[in-house]
């Protein structure tokens, strides 16, 4: 019959961003209903207090039509899957050779005790504070790839503070006298993380799930985890016989280059010169950007006592800090969001 | 070698009460939930990721090389097929549905334990949301027929069933958290998904389909920590006796919500599109519903208060029909939906007299009418059968015909200057608990009262490649399939049957 032969064999409601439809964009797009695309009668329940399923005013960014975004990492469930269980592999079996070929005892006193088994923990917590933001920005966004994305970025934030949870066991079994008192006092009371955990109870309070995007993987992972994690801890450990802890926090990066990238793609689309709602956008992200800045620089700021702490330095908290602004003005730049006057 | 117990209480200390914001209740519930509970299973992050990375592999292997190789879809029964383009796009917004259920309820329950289990399960939601679209894509490469497979996602929004799907998993997470959770991980996972992902399998590979149980079943591995998951969030309410009067009513809801689709739905699909017959639904149905859900569950939650559905007896009386019913209006207005229909047979009837003692008195009929208007040379359309077009019901979406057309429990009434039907006593008394509810969505007839069915099917994209024929058909006859043409000679007007009466 003619017209078999005719029939389309793909996805062809889904318009590719490349040549020929990706596996990414048919398990993903057209996965959330909208009443703007194919449900034309609208969400057939409300809650008690009157919303429905999805809100646009979820966001105070505009767009008409949120189910074009793509995440560059072209990233579905299979292979972030993937991604995250190969990490957590390579994590395995790098403190595990480390623990064989005794590099753990190798750690200086101070770094061990203060920097990893302080510092570095009390990071769980915000991690875990994001892991909560992020499923809520999930819940929330006005399409599937954009909630696929978020989804993910919560997982990776479980995934970071459950895998410091059992370094710092292994670092217990290993090392005699060694011992997590997973921090929680110095979380909730330490002058040094209130900053931090401020920043991360207002971003579990952002009723906007691309703020919550934006603030944390244009902003607050390029400023407060860059000087937190990456500098003060990646870039310190092995001066302090630590190689084994900057290999996870490279796992960490990967995820944050990720993350960075679909939200540089999200800015990307929501200013678009053909857009109408580019300049209203474009002011709306520079709001975000005067409001979460200031607040990363104090969160990183508040560490320089740890800075101080460490028994082989590089530098200043504040050299660090310069350093981290600048590259993250780069990154604003390059999206055309570049934030003079906003400090 | 890590101490698993020890890990679990470490990873489950990370909450605190945020003291630099006000806190905001960004998903109101009315239950008070523990903070301390037993754990619904113990996963690490790490322990999930790679389970689910074997899993993948297995499946998606196996889809790739040995049964791409083999064919294996374009030789399974084309009646099967079929009904798959209705199935996977409306399972498939169940899925997403519940992956904003957990979002919200992580979200909500302050409860380390239920916590854990909701973020895997919030991942889970992703895979077989995922799953479920490459297999539908799968099959529309690889099927013998792709058409309606290669855009059941984009007609799903204005086909009569899905859409009743849509607002039965609508209630996952449009509402209470926790009433998202009764209609998800009690009802929908705990009772449904068995029969769905297990039983329905055997019907599939029975019918020559070994792609879908290679899928379903890789779901139901994860379905499993799902149903802990309501347990335990059940566990949970029923530990404060304050919660039992709203949770009482929730569940009544939610049990309702669900099975109004499910049943009918799923049971048309079971008993009339398998080709080699096996099982019926009923029987199914009897052994994982009434005897496994609520002998061995709901029944054994009576000591904490908590009652059996109050629904449910009549629900019982109905499933015998609620399938052939669904099956009837399904075919009947074949024109509307997108897959193929094939006729029964004289042996499928009586399948069916053997299965359902009495059915032929009942439908026998309407199948004998139905094969003479299968082929579009004797001028008769299958919708000529009904009087009218069924009515929907405000609440759940489905036709108003159940459990029979002759004992019909349809109920009409005006509501706010607009008349409003009703399939069933308990969908009426939830639209008068909570009109509100169930007032935010423009009726399907609304928006095509005084449509020509040609223009309407034109208008949908329900229209194959060469652009005249049909992708519904009533029947499997590739020799003489409907056009545009056939059905705009009918001249068959869809009229609101509320507005027309």
């Amino acid at each position: 019959m003619s017209t078999v032969a005719q029939t389309p064999r793909d996805f062809n409601y889904i318009k590719p961003r490349k040549r020929r439809l990706s596996e990414y964009e048919a398990v993903s797009c057209y996965t959330q209903p909208d009443p703007n695309v194919f449900d034309r009668q609208g969400w057939y329940l409300l809650t008690a207090e009157g919303r429905a399923a999805w809100r646009p005013e979820s966001t105070r960014l505009q767009h008409p039509h949120w189910f074009d975004f793509r995440d560059p990492s072209g990233l579905w469930q299979r292979y972030y899957v993937k991604l995250q269980a190969e990490q957590e592999r390579s994590i395995e079996r790098n403190v595990e050779d480390a623990a064989i070929a005794g590099t753990i005892h190798e750690f200086d006193a101070v770094w061990l005790n203060e920097i990893i088994g302080v510092h570095y923990r009390v990071w769980s917590f915000f991690e875990y504070g994001l892991f909560r933001a992020f499923s809520r920005a999930q819940r929330e966004a006005l399409s599937d790839t954009l909630g696929n994305a978020l989804c993910f970025e919560a997982v990776d934030r479980i995934r970071h503070a459950q895998s410091t949870v059992l370094y710092l066991m292994e670092l217990e079994a290993q090392i005699e006298g060694f011992k997590d008192h997973a921090s929680k006092d110095h979380w909730l009371g330490d002058p040094i993380y209130q900053p931090l955990r401020k920043l991360v109870e207002l971003l579990m309070a952002t009723d906007d799930w691309a703020e919550i995007a934006f603030a944390v993987n244009l902003i607050i992972d390029p400023i407060a985890t860059e000087v937190g994690v990456s500098r003060l801890i990646r870039y310190h450990g092995p001066a302090h016989g630590d190689p084994v802890t900057p290999m996870i926090i490279l796992t960490t990066e990967r995820d944050r280059r990720r993350n960075q990238a679909w939200t540089e793609e999200l800015v990307r689309m929501t200013t678009a010169p053909e857009l109408s709602s580019a300049e209203s956008n474009r002011k709306v992200l520079g709001n975000w950007v005067e409001r979460w800045t200031p607040l990363a620089n104090a969160a990183a700021k508040a560490f320089a006592p740890v800075y101080e702490r460490l028994p082989v330095r590089s530098g200043s908290i504040d050299e660090e800090l310069a350093v981290a602004n600048q590259a993250q003005t780069k990154i604003l730049d390059g999206l055309g969001l570049g934030r003079e006057g906003h400090r | 070698m890590r101490n698993l117990i020890e890990a679990h209480n470490r990873v489950k200390d990370f909450d605190w009460e945020p003291s630099y914001v006000e806190k905001t209740n960004w998903y109101p519930t009315k239950y008070k939930i523990p903070a301390k509970t037993k754990d619904p299973f113990r996963h690490l992050v790490r322990d999930y990721l790679s389970m689910e990375e074997e899993k993948d592999n297995r499946q998606y292997g196996s889809m790739e090389d040995a049964l791409a190789r083999g064919q294996a879809s374009s030789k399974a029964e084309p009646r099967w097929m079929e009904i798959m383009k209705a199935v996977l796009p409306i399972l498939n917004f169940g899925e997403y549905a519940a992956m904003k259920s957990t979002g919200q309820l992580i979200e909500t329950i302050a409860n380390a334990e239920l916590r854990q289990g909701y973020l895997a399960q919030m991942l889970d939601e992703v895979r077989h949301t995922h799953q479920e679209a490459y297999l539908a894509r799968y099959f529309a490469k690889h099927a013998s027929d792709p058409e309606g497979f290669a855009q059941g996602f984009r007609l799903r929004g204005t086909n009569l069933f899905n859409r009743a799907g849509r607002a039965a998993f609508e209630a996952f997470f449009v509402g209470d958290p926790i009433e998202g959770a009764l209609n998800l991980q009690v009802v929908a996972e705990t009772a449904y998904t068995n029969p769905i992902f297990v039983a329905l399998t055997e019907i599939a590979a029975s019918n020559g389909d070994q792609v879908t149980p290679s899928v379903f079943l890789s779901i139901q591995s994860d379905e499993s920590r799902h149903m802990a998951n309501g347990y335990s969030t059940l566990a949970a309410v029923v530990s404060n006796p304050d919660n039992l009067p709203a949770l009482q009513l929730d569940f009544d809801r939610a049990f309702w919500r669900q099975h109004a689709f499910i049943d009918p739905f799923v049971g048309a699909v079971w008993d009339y599109f398998q080709s080699n017959r096996t099982t019926c639904y009923l029987e199914k149905w009897r052994e994982w519903i009434d005897a496994d859900w609520i002998g061995s569950y709901i029944e054994r939650l009576a000591p904490f208060g908590l009652k059996v559905p109050a629904g449910y007896e009549a629900a019982r009386e109905r499933v015998p029909w609620l399938g052939h019913t669904a099956a009837m209006v399904a075919y009947g207005a074949w024109p509307l939906q997108f897959w193929r229909f094939d006729p029964l047979t004289a042996k499928d009837m009586e399948w069916f007299e053997a299965k359902y003692p009495g059915w032929h008195g009942h439908y026998g009929n309407f199948w004998e009418e139905y094969r003479r208007r299968c082929d579009p040379r004797n001028g008769e359309l299958a919708l000529s059968l009904f009087p009218s077009l069924p009515p929907l019901c405000r609440v759940c979406q489905m036709p108003c015909v159940f459990p029979r057309i002759d004992i019909s429990t349809v109920r009409i009434k005006e509501f706010a200057g607009k008349r409003h039907a009703f399939c069933s006593a308990s969908c009426e008394l939830f639209f008068d608990q909570e009109p509100q509810r169930y007032l935010g969505y423009t009726n399907y007839y609304e928006l095509f009262d005084g449509y020509d069915l040609a223009d309407f099917i034109v208008e949908n994209g329900l229209l194959r490649a060469d652009g005249k024929t049909l992708i519904a058909q009533p029947w499997l006859n590739q020799e003489r399939m409907w056009t545009i043409d056939d059905i705009r000679a009918m001249r068959y007007e869809i009229r609101d049957p509320l507005r027309n009466q």
